[in-house]
């Protein structure tokens, strides 16, 4: 756009400076994104930090929930200092509807549902994983308060997707 | 300055030829469009306070059976009518009556016809499932959650419609070009072409979703669906469906608005290349709604985020460029210093106000879009009412506001009729703005305390709600107060919009304000002196291959989605369908 015939000067004017003004803009916008790609690229292989992950995958969607895991509703100790929760959404309440788990412990939650789509939120907290049926997600979390937190299903699951909320209690570490 | 405008010549032409009746044709066929939409936000903007008052602790449905069952149903009209219907309608319309203006050939009517015809046919279906209650299953429709047949026939009906300007806007650009070989495609017809192209790719993944999987489903003819790789596929086009709400709106702010405020479009180049990558980058991206499902790598997580932030590149590009040609008119108003020229913008036109107050919002919207578009921030926000909050400042305001701004210029220009009233138009938009702004603070505050998007939290009992979020009453205060401003915003519009249809006063029609840009010419039309492409950069030219625009689109675009899906493709759930409201 080098043709400047048929402009009025200050149409001139504003055109030599739009162009002036336009590839400093465009640079800044690319040099946001490159640094913001680097950090991402950063933390995808520094750390993760909270991910969704898969366990396993059913044809059934009804199968992952008749695993004794799932079905035993149990906090499991997996290592010195971490335990494994098991979580089934159905419409519309979460089993099992109370947990305890200790403060400062590695927390991996294993979640599926048996019937539509659930989603695991964990309000004050970035935990947010969606349940799907025939599929176990995972993610882990350590929380670093005492208290109770509330798993609000945040995924429409029907007529009373409101009131789909469980409890999970964070007793002061050493507890048994 | 005096700026010369394609004539606009049918209101003084003498009634009888051909291209008089086509004329004519094409404009009821636009108000048709037009009126349609406005009619669908009509019935969604109605029902939308309502989930505002909901969050604010109000619970209206019981006075409102039978009408309405539940705040679940009223949540999926509107979120269906305001999505879908009236975006569909008023972008099916525009985007074919503008470029037929611009360059002054006329569209093949009978296909256009056939779009009214085939989205009308699918907006009732929906219409009548969602009305009965047995398709409460909200605008996104997650399987297996199983609503009745019409419901989704009604949505295959309405995406496939809505790719029909495709074909239209094709025919069109080559009847123009093979009087005008070697010329540059037009402005806005090239911005409403690479919109229409994102959309035609972009709707494959919802219409494989519903003709392989849920319209057998719903009929009976097939016993189990995927939920997982179905909600892939929604998210292929329900991404780029943000576009498609965006792109119109862009389409009047680049073509339209610098002339409404009395200068000239300061970079054409930039339009062209602001378009071609809003249809590369909407894409491949469809995937980061599902940063909080199971499934997929972390690497692609990781890709995706780049590629979303890539998005944000041609909209802080039209930031600039819309900012600029603003400032460009408010100089030669007469507007001086630092901000002199945004107060010298010709406030008093409603169509002038409502476009520069929707570009204000989507500072919001677009900041929050990226929050949402960053996976660990994403983490946080994910389903709760920052979603909404954000897509209320982007379509609910950039879409819906310059819908509004088109129609108070274009009722006039199809009808010949005057606004009935041009201060209740300005203030309809202010209350929008001012409504839609405390809305949006209010949901996205209210989302960093886990308040979750869609749930029906008055229906709680009161303890229970004030202790699950009494934390945000103050956030959600403001979600109910900005609602009931949004109800008076929307009916003083639907006053002006409906009243000058009916009562307006004669006057002579206005033409289409086609904004000239900086060194372009003054008009485009098929019958213009020509235009000699000399002065076309080599990327300009280079950006007029469509096809070559579209091949990179759909390799990335498979690229994107083969390692997504595979992993889903090799792990098949059959789940059975539930209705459970």
């Amino acid at each position: 756009m080098n043709d400047n015939t048929g402009m009025s000067p200050l149409e001139s004017a504003f055109h030599a400076s739009a162009e002036r003004h336009e590839r400093f803009w465009i640079f800044g916008v690319l040099v946001m994104l490159v640094l913001l790609t680097i950090g991402t690229m950063f933390y995808v292989v520094h750390d993760y930090g909270l991910v969704t992950g898969t366990h396993s995958y059913a044809t059934d969607p009804q199968a992952p929930a008749r695993e004794a895991a799932f079905q035993d509703g149990k906090v499991v100790r997996t290592g010195p200092n971490a335990y494994a929760v098991y979580m089934v959404g159905r419409a519309w309440h979460w089993s099992p509807d109370v947990i305890h788990v200790p403060e400062g412990a590695e927390i991996t939650f294993y979640v599926t549902s048996t019937d539509v789509l659930h989603g695991f939120e964990i309000q004050g907290t970035p935990v947010n994983l969606t349940a799907v049926p025939g599929v176990v997600g995972t993610v882990k979390y350590t929380f670093h308060h005492t208290g109770l937190f509330r798993i609000i299903c945040n995924e429409y699951c029907g007529m009373f997707h409101h009131a789909m909320v469980a409890r999970i209690i964070v007793d002061p570490a050493g507890t048994p | 300055m005096s700026i010369e405008i394609a004539a606009d010549t049918f209101a003084s032409a003498p009634p009888q030829t051909g291209s008089d009746r086509a004329a004519a044709s094409m404009r009821r066929l636009m108000l048709a469009f037009l009126v349609a939409g406005f009619s669908a936000l009509l019935v969604g903007a109605t029902i939308g306070p309502l989930q505002a008052l909901n969050y604010g602790g109000v619970d209206a449905y019981p006075a409102l059976r039978p009408l309405l069952q539940s705040y679940y149903q009223g949540l999926t009209i509107h979120g269906v009518m305001n999505g879908y219907v009236f975006t569909f309608f008023i972008t099916c319309g525009l985007l074919v009556y503008l470029p037929a203006r611009e360059l002054g050939v006329t569209p093949n009517l009978t296909m256009w016809r056939a779009c009214f015809a085939i989205m009308a046919v699918g907006a009732l279906c929906v219409l009548y499932a969602m009305g009965d209650n047995s398709s409460s299953v909200l605008w996104t429709f997650y399987p297996p959650l199983k609503g009745s047949p019409f419901f989704y026939i009604g949505i295959t009906l309405l995406a496939l419609g809505s790719t029909m300007p495709l074909p239209i806007l094709m025919d069109m650009r080559r009847t123009w070009r093979r009087h005008r070989p070697g010329e540059i495609t037009p402005l806005v017809t090239y911005m409403s072409l690479t919109t229409m192209l994102m959309w035609g790719l972009a709707g494959v993944g919802v219409v494989a979703e519903l003709v392989l999987q849920l319209d057998p489903w719903s009929l009976g003819l097939i016993s189990t669906v995927d939920p997982i790789i179905n909600r892939t596929l929604f998210w292929l086009t329900g991404h780029p469906i943000v576009y498609f709400w965006l792109m119109p709106a862009y389409v009047s702010w680049y073509g339209l608005l610098s002339r409404q405020v009395g200068g000239k479009l300061v970079s054409d180049p930039m339009a062209r290349i602001t378009f071609a990558l809003l249809m590369i980058f909407s894409l491949p991206v469809g995937t980061h709604h599902q940063f909080s499902d199971p499934g997929f790598s972390s690497i692609w997580r990781g890709i995706l985020v780049v590629l979303t932030m890539s998005v944000a590149t041609p909209s802080l590009v039209t930031a600039f460029t819309i900012g600029l040609s603003l400032e460009y008119a408010g100089r030669l108003r007469g507007g001086k210093g630092w901000f002199g020229w945004f107060r010298a913008l010709p406030w008093g036109d409603p169509s002038v106000a409502a476009q520069v107050l929707a570009a204000i919002t989507f500072i919001l919207g677009g900041a929050t879009g990226i929050v949402n578009g960053s996976w660990q921030l994403n983490a946080i926000v994910h389903n709760t009412t920052f979603i909404p909050g954000h897509f209320h400042v982007t379509v609910g305001s950039v879409t819906a506001m310059t819908f509004m701004a088109i129609s108070f210029w274009m009722v006039p220009h199809l009808t010949g009729r005057q606004l009935i009233s041009r201060r209740l138009a300005l203030f309809s938009v202010w209350v929008w703005f001012i409504g839609m702004t405390i809305f949006a603070i209010g949901m996205t505050w209210a989302g960093l305390y886990g308040v979750p998007r869609r749930a029906w939290v008055s229906a709680l009992p009161h303890g229970t709600y004030h202790a699950l979020y009494g934390a945000a009453s103050v956030p959600l205060a403001l979600v109910a107060i900005g609602g009931v401003l949004l109800w008076v915003a929307s009916y003083s519009f639907f006053a002006v919009f409906f009243g000058t249809l009916l009562f307006g006063r004669h006057a002579a029609p206005p033409p289409i304000p086609f904004a000239q840009s900086f060194g372009g010419p003054a008009s485009s039309t098929i019958d213009s002196p020509p235009n000699p492409a000399r002065s076309a950069s080599p990327l300009i030219r280079a950006l007029d291959h469509i096809w070559l625009l579209t091949g990179i689109t759909a390799l990335a675009t498979i690229a994107a989605y083969i390692p997504i899906l595979w992993p889903f493709l090799h792990h098949v759930t059959r789940a059975p369908g539930w209705i459970l409201w």
